[in-house]
């Protein structure tokens, strides 16, 4: 298909991607978008550095890669250089949306799915203000190298999300419901949730107490879980982080203790949700990778750079946000594993803790952080007044030891709007979740 | 039936750095276009990315009237302004061998430290013009330096960061932004006290501003979901605390002088709150005609969108005095990274202090541990604001300070 320079290893990323918008402030129709948008991404390696170039051109990729391939210097060894043998060699056709590709569905259905959850906020004198939005994507991506690569394959998201704020006699809350998918037809039957997601809203906002700050055990629900893991840990297992760095390689070295005994994260991009990704965009195909199993650390997350340069396998997790960007390590669907506890259970053994329901974000250094929405506290084994926190936080690996519970049960998510941020590629869609989690000794404030 | 056009182009050079190396280089040349149509009070919009058939996005965007999007309000017309912000800087191949140079220097000096992240020259062409005499443009370049850095001795992914924006490259600044924070790093201090001290941060520093960026949307005003919707016109915070939108030429935010309506502000700013009173939320043209309120001029949309209303960047305004004379012979705690932090609803601020010094605000002195701060809003921007620096004492950049609760974490 293309020419590729001599002496030089080169990659070609295409994108096909297909966005449709609706949103809707108050009942008032504000976007009603269909967008298509194809551009490339080119990567040329000449054994030193690396060259790209991102362009909307299309047809005239080869042109680029003549250009690109001028900064670069031959290298009559490029192909037996490590990291280029690290590259997989994976052809053919996956698609995975021929059956209920989001591109078959017209506007107007998914405007009228929008508009069928309406009755929901229009009648709450408590909802001042709401946005009703319906997102999709519909990414086709290919993907050509001078080893041989030859792929085409398929990506979907589709999403239905009210967000609204809360004024209750001065007292406020903003908060939404999100649900993302990757199949429409599972954006159906909302009603029920939607209902119950915001009379839950009502009644905290109306009898939420300022928490009283303190340490305190903290039962996180799968979203908290899901955020904690990615952020506290998720990052810190990406391995580019690690790379030529002796001191992080030793306090990270495979099968050391980190955590609680029954303590296990995964991430994995074959995932139908936010962080499907069956091929990352150096072609490599999705591997299960365990970062931590049963509290030992097992793995990390790789491109094939840092895969070689830790002389370790890739994983799959060379991610970049969409044309414009080279790929670099990201996670694609993190989680924590199901432990061997009820919920029930998890709750009945706390006598004064505190419950995260809903959260707004989270980060995570040596310290994470989540910001919860939605939290309560615990009293003696069960759910009790809501309280309002600005931020709980903890040390990261005490916090992993901390885990002295988790629930039986596994719950994945992703979000449509917003999603993962390392430096200036922000936002990467990806998949997160996993069981309740009780924590000792987490910071609230 | 109005004709508008919206064309942005952005051009980039960014070296990625890796372990204190060049590793990559990248080049970027996007422009994206949208053309809408203003017809009957509705607007239809059609945009594109690269190559431009005018007449075929000027078709969709026609046949886009049918969706029969709302905006029954008058685009701007008949106003000309063309802004060009750009200064010479460095050819891409200049760039490059500076940016080796630089690292050279920072093995050399601080060989216990890593340097990663990019260094790029970002420039960007955006115009907005319609058949009824609006033409504006506006062109701007800089020079972003983002360096992410870990002590070679850490367990953590990074320990501090120095970030220069600039219109014109300094090795110079760029240097002594480094030492200063890496000096003080090497030094760990305690703090003079715990309870309330002045707390310094960058005065770009969004997490501060974030609930009062937050409650002063226009919507939220006017519909009455916002903590200040019975409180325009009245007197809320310190007499001293003034915060305005603004998109003045010092400020390097990616901003343009015009909104996504073509709407400027006089002098390219706009007061939200004044001597402590608040004066308007901010608005965008739908905002301001159905609520009643000031139109600020604080539309966005990307270029293929119908204009939105989101807040541009809300600045506080100085206190004509150093960063020193603010502190008032007190020490302060100047907050390089507090991540992960925010507002309960009612305006209850907290947050963890990954990366904090003890400041004179002359110098960073020291290294503190990680700390966590609270505040209220109203007390934050009230009896506590002491105000923003009028010199680039922490770290390069104005700062704002204000009295916080700080404690070891």
């Amino acid at each position: 298909m293309y020419v590729f320079p001599k002496n030089l290893y080169t990659d070609v990323r295409l994108e096909d991607v297909s966005v449709s918008e609706i949103t809707y402030q108050n009942g008032e129709l504000r976007q009603n978008l269909k967008r298509n948008t194809k551009g490339g991404f080119i990567r040329i390696f000449d054994g030193k550095r690396w060259y790209y170039s991102s362009t909307t051109d299309i047809d005239n990729i080869q042109e680029e890669i003549n250009k690109l391939a001028l900064m670069a210097n031959e290298n009559e060894n490029i192909l037996s250089h490590p990291v280029v043998e690290k590259f997989e060699i994976n052809k053919g056709e996956y698609f995975h949306f021929k059956e209920n590709d989001i591109l078959n569905i017209s506007q107007e259905e998914k405007l009228q799915l929008l508009k069928s959850y309406f009755p929901l906020v229009e009648n709450r004198e408590e909802i001042k203000m709401w946005r009703a939005i319906y997102v999709d994507r519909k990414i086709t991506k290919e993907f050509y190298s001078s080893k041989g690569a030859n792929l085409k394959f398929d990506y979907q998201t589709c999403a239905v999300v009210y967000r609204y704020s809360l004024n209750i006699d001065g007292k406020t809350l903003d908060s939404s419901y999100d649900k993302t998918t990757t199949d429409f037809n599972k954006l159906k039957n909302l009603k029920e949730e939607i209902e119950k997601t915001i009379s839950r809203d009502i009644e905290y906002t109306k009898h939420a107490k300022p928490v009283t700050p303190g340490k305190y055990t903290v039962i996180f629900a799968p979203i908290a879980t899901g955020v904690f893991t990615h952020e506290s840990f998720g990052h810190k297992s990406e391995a580019d982080f690690m790379v030529g760095d002796e001191t992080m390689m030793k306090e990270w070295s495979i099968g050391k203790k980190v955590g609680a005994d029954n303590l296990s994260i995964v991430d994995y991009g074959d995932i139908l949700g936010g962080g499907f990704v069956p091929f990352d965009d150096e072609g490599t195909r999705a591997k299960k990778t365990y970062l931590i199993k049963d509290g030992i650390l097992a793995g990390r997350l790789h491109s094939s750079v840092t895969a070689e340069s830790l002389k370790e396998e890739t994983t799959g997790n060379a991610r970049a946000k969409d044309f414009e960007f080279e790929p670099i390590v990201r996670m694609t669907t993190t989680y924590i594993e199901a432990g061997d506890k009820t919920k029930e259970e998890l709750f009945s053994e706390v006598k004064e803790g505190i419950y995260i329901e809903e959260i707004n974000h989270g980060s995570g250094m040596s310290t994470f952080t989540i910001a919860p929405r939605i939290s309560y506290m615990i009293r003696d084994g069960k759910i009790a007044e809501p309280v309002n926190i600005a931020v709980v936080s903890g040390n990261v690996m005490e916090t992993l030891y901390n885990i002295d519970g988790i629930s039986n049960e596994v719950e994945l998510m992703s979000f449509s709007l917003g999603g993962c941020g390392k430096f200036e590629q922000f936002p990467l869609p990806v998949g997160f979740g996993g069981p309740y989690i009780r924590v000792n000794n987490i910071t609230v404030q | 039936m109005i004709k508008e056009k919206y064309v942005s182009n952005e051009k980039e050079i960014t070296i990625n750095v890796v372990q204190t190396e060049i590793k990559s280089i990248r080049k970027k040349d996007i422009t994206k276009t949208g053309l809408r149509i203003y017809d009957n009070g509705y607007i239809g919009i059609a945009g594109t990315v690269g190559k431009v058939d005018e007449s075929e996005l000027e078709k969709r965007a026609i046949e886009n009237l049918k969706l029969q999007i709302p905006y029954p309000y008058e685009p701007s017309t008949n106003y000309v302004e063309k802004l060009d912000y750009r200064k010479e800087t460095l050819s891409d191949e200049e760039f490059v061998k500076e940016i080796e140079e630089l690292l050279a220097i920072l093995r050399t000096e601080f060989p216990d430290f890593i340097f990663s992240n990019n260094v790029s020259i970002q420039e960007m062409d955006i115009s907005l013009s319609n058949d009824k005499g609006l033409d504006l443009s506006h062109k701007d370049r800089f020079v972003a330096v983002e360096f992410v850095i870990k002590e070679k001795s850490s367990v953590n992914v990074f320990d501090a960061f120095a970030v220069f924006a600039d219109r014109k490259y300094s090795r110079e600044k760029v240097l002594n932004i480094v030492k200063d924070t890496l000096t003080a790093y090497r030094n760990p201090v305690k703090l003079p006290k715990e309870g309330k001290l002045p707390v310094v941060f960058a005065a770009n520093d969004g997490l501060v501003l974030k609930k009062l960026t937050e409650e002063l949307n226009g919507y939220k005003v006017g519909t009455g979901a916002s903590l200040f919707k019975d409180f325009i016109g009245e007197k809320k915070f310190n007499e001293n605390f003034t915060l305005y939108q603004s998109a003045e030429e010092e400020d390097i935010t990616g901003y343009t002088f015009f909104d996504a309506e073509g709407v400027v502000n006089k002098g390219y700013k706009y007061a939200l709150i004044e001597n402590g009173r608040i004066i308007s939320p901010y608005t965008d043209k739908k905002t301001a005609s159905q609520f009643n309120l000031p139109l600020t001029g604080s539309a966005s949309a990307e270029y293929d969108k119908v204009p939105t209303l989101a807040s541009r960047y809300l600045k506080v305004a100085s206190s004509g005095k150093t960063l020193k004379e603010l502190l008032n012979g007190q020490l302060g705690v100047a907050v390089l990274i507090a991540s992960g932090g925010d507002f309960t609803a009612e305006g209850v601020f907290g947050t963890p202090v990954q990366l904090a010094f003890l400041t004179d605000g002359e110098k960073l002195i020291g290294r503190l541990p990680e700390l966590t701060i609270s505040g209220e809003l109203y007390t934050m921007f009230g009896e506590d604001f002491i105000g923003r620096s009028e010199d680039k004492a922490f770290a390069g950049q104005n700062a704002l300070v204000l009295n916080l609760d700080v404690k070891y974490i």
